[in-house]
């Protein structure tokens, strides 16, 4: 178990210098809209992965009136304190100080796991299959590091052979055979792989994603995930390499024509059911919502079966989009599920929040201020 | 920092050498500075010398200062067998060894579309007469472990296919006196990719 104690902003975003202390369980971070609620979840995000979960920009993230932003966060990982300090100054490098000594970048991450959803995370159910297929490339990569170095190996044969179909116009189809079967066969082998990995991954996801929408839903609704492969897999790995393998020799004059390869996992998508139908084109806003969120919890719970232990989970302005019913479901499941969480909110949510009975701490935000911290001791 | 004009001038062309940066080409500079004059220019002519004399065997493509290179002109070594590189300096790596007696062929790369190298700049064309000129019976594919070092031996498999020699590709895989439990996944499965009878 692990969480934030506590963290020194300065200059991040509309916050000039704020000093807070968390709630190793859960807390709430209320006010109204554009106050700093969202960049208050933003700079604990920066804190654990060295970067914002909505902009690539570091520039963006200094307020206007300062020079540089500084974080400091204590963190408690199994009793032993750690401090993190992040500091960047325009057109400088990021610095990063973990209990006084300086580490790159890099090497700071997954030190203190962290999942965060916010409203743009519908994107997931409502855009085209790259986002889903990032997704589905971040969660393998996570379970499997030999996943990350296959998918840059076929980004690389895939860059490569997309070069050569572009030079093979108007060549003999024996010539052509012959320089693109040594790609092709690296090709087959490692996009078999690639796509039995994210079969499996969501396969997981599927489990545990349709547990906690169907309690978000009180069993009215159902979801489940299908992988639609460009090439047709089957369960034995040797068969899919056949298949794909076909499916490419069927393909060569397109392929030629279109100087790209038309078969593979770089063309798939993750294919997400709401009761049987395609929640791209089918669904309701708020169901989009209830399923992007399940896939993040999918995601939870996927981390805490593999690691023990409960990444630190900030929500970012779920509870607008929900009835009464689904907020109690998700507190419900944080209560069993999470370690620390985070949640913003503009709306009052102390009702509910009394029912579950757990301690929390409430801190309200006004223009890049906290203020009237309330702690309520748990019983 | 300002330097003398000739020491700058120094630093600078050292700072080309691969694996040197600014500090370490200023060490060399003043350690050079510290030689006699002669020792400098022994190590100047080695450098000049070996620019001069060293060439490309005529038959492989290995390093060599006359038409054949050492390998190739060595009447003890095993003619039957052919082991396939990407690098001149892949040979030196391979003899080192101690372990292969056998001849070489240099490619000077590997295949890559990206960088516009085929079948014609590798000329495997040459490499193809070679062998049916000679008493090869095994060629060894020693090309690198990635995406394109494997393309290059998929392609040289196909191409040897029809003449009547064995083509291997040599196995890849744990470092000897390495622990498996700290070898990364992809070492790890290749060298069960690689693995035979005992
Ligand atoms: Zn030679």
């Amino acid at each position: 178990m692990f969480y934030l104690e506590s963290l020194l902003i300065k200059g991040f975003r509309n916050y000039h210098y704020q000093q807070l202390q968390f709630n190793p369980r859960l807390n709430i971070i209320c006010g109204g809209n554009a106050q700093g609620k969202t960049n208050l979840l933003e700079s604990i995000y920066y804190l654990s992965v060295t970067r914002s979960f909505r902009t690539r920009r570091d520039q963006e993230l200094v307020n206007w009136e300062e020079p540089l932003f500084y974080l400091k966060g204590i963190f408690y990982k199994y009793d032993l304190r750690n401090s993190i300090r992040i500091s960047y100054r325009k057109n400088a490098q990021l610095k990063v100080k973990v209990n006084d000594k300086a580490v790159s970048r890099y090497a700071h991450l997954q030190q203190f796991p962290i999942v965060v959803f916010s409203p743009d995370d519908v994107l997931l159910i409502r855009e085209g299959p790259s986002i889903r297929r990032r997704f589905l490339n971040l969660e393998a990569s996570r379970l499997s590091p030999q996943y990350f170095e296959e998918l840059r190996a076929y980004q690389r044969v895939l860059q490569q052979r997309n070069n050569l179909l572009k030079k093979l116009y108007g060549r003999g189809s024996r010539q052509i055979n012959e320089l693109l079967e040594p790609w092709d066969e690296t090709l087959v082998s490692l996009g078999s792989n690639i796509i039995h990995t994210r079969v499996k991954i969501i396969k997981y996801l599927e489990k545990e994603g349709k547990v906690f929408f169907e309690n978000m839903t009180s069993s009215r609704e159902t979801i489940s995930l299908e992988y639609a492969a460009s090439v047709e897999y089957s369960e034995a790995f040797n068969e899919t390499k056949e298949i794909f393998r076909r499916r490419l020799e069927k393909a060569r004059e397109i392929e030629i024509r279109k100087g790209s390869t038309v078969v593979g996992p770089h063309l798939d998508d993750l294919k997400i059911m709401i009761n049987g139908y395609d929640s791209r084109k089918y669904s309701s806003q708020g169901q989009k919502r209830t399923a992007a969120l399940s896939l993040k919890m999918a995601e939870v719970s996927l981390f805490r079966k593999e690691h023990n232990d409960c990444p630190i989970i900030l929500l970012d302005d779920v509870f607008s989009e929900f009835d009464e019913k689904r907020k109690m479901h998700l507190l419900d499941f944080l209560r069993d599920n999470s370690g620390q969480c985070f949640i913003s909110t503009a709306i009052g949510i102390d009702n509910l929040l009394e029912s579950i009975s757990s301690d929390y701490k409430t801190i309200s935000i006004h223009q890049g201020r906290a203020s009237d911290e309330v702690s309520r001791p748990g019983n | 920092m300002v330097y003398p004009g000739h020491l700058k001038k120094l630093v600078e062309a050292l700072t080309r050498f691969p694996g040197i940066g600014q500090k370490s080409a200023q060490r060399i500079a003043f350690y050079l500075l510290g030689c006699s004059r002669e020792d400098v220019v022994a190590i100047a002519r080695a450098m000049v010398d070996a620019k001069d004399k060293l060439g490309f065997c005529q038959t492989c493509g290995s390093l060599a200062e006359t038409d054949l290179c050492i390998y190739c002109s060595d009447s003890k070594r095993d003619n039957n067998l052919l082991c396939v590189v990407q690098e001149p300096r892949d040979v030196l790596v391979l003899e080192r060894t101690g372990q292969y007696s056998g001849l070489y062929h240099v490619l000077h790369g590997a295949l890559s579309p990206l960088d516009g190298i085929g079948p014609e700049e590798l000329k495997l064309d040459r490499l193809v007469s070679r062998i049916r000129e000679s008493e090869i019976r095994e060629v060894i594919i020693a090309t690198n472990p990635n995406v394109e070092g494997d393309a290059t031996a998929g392609y040289l498999a196909r191409l040897l296919n029809p003449l009547s020699v064995r083509v291997t590709r040599i196995a890849f895989g744990l470092p000897v006196g390495g622990d498996i439990e700290y070898a990364d996944d992809l070492t790890l499965s290749r060298a069960l990719d690689g693995r035979r009878v005992i």
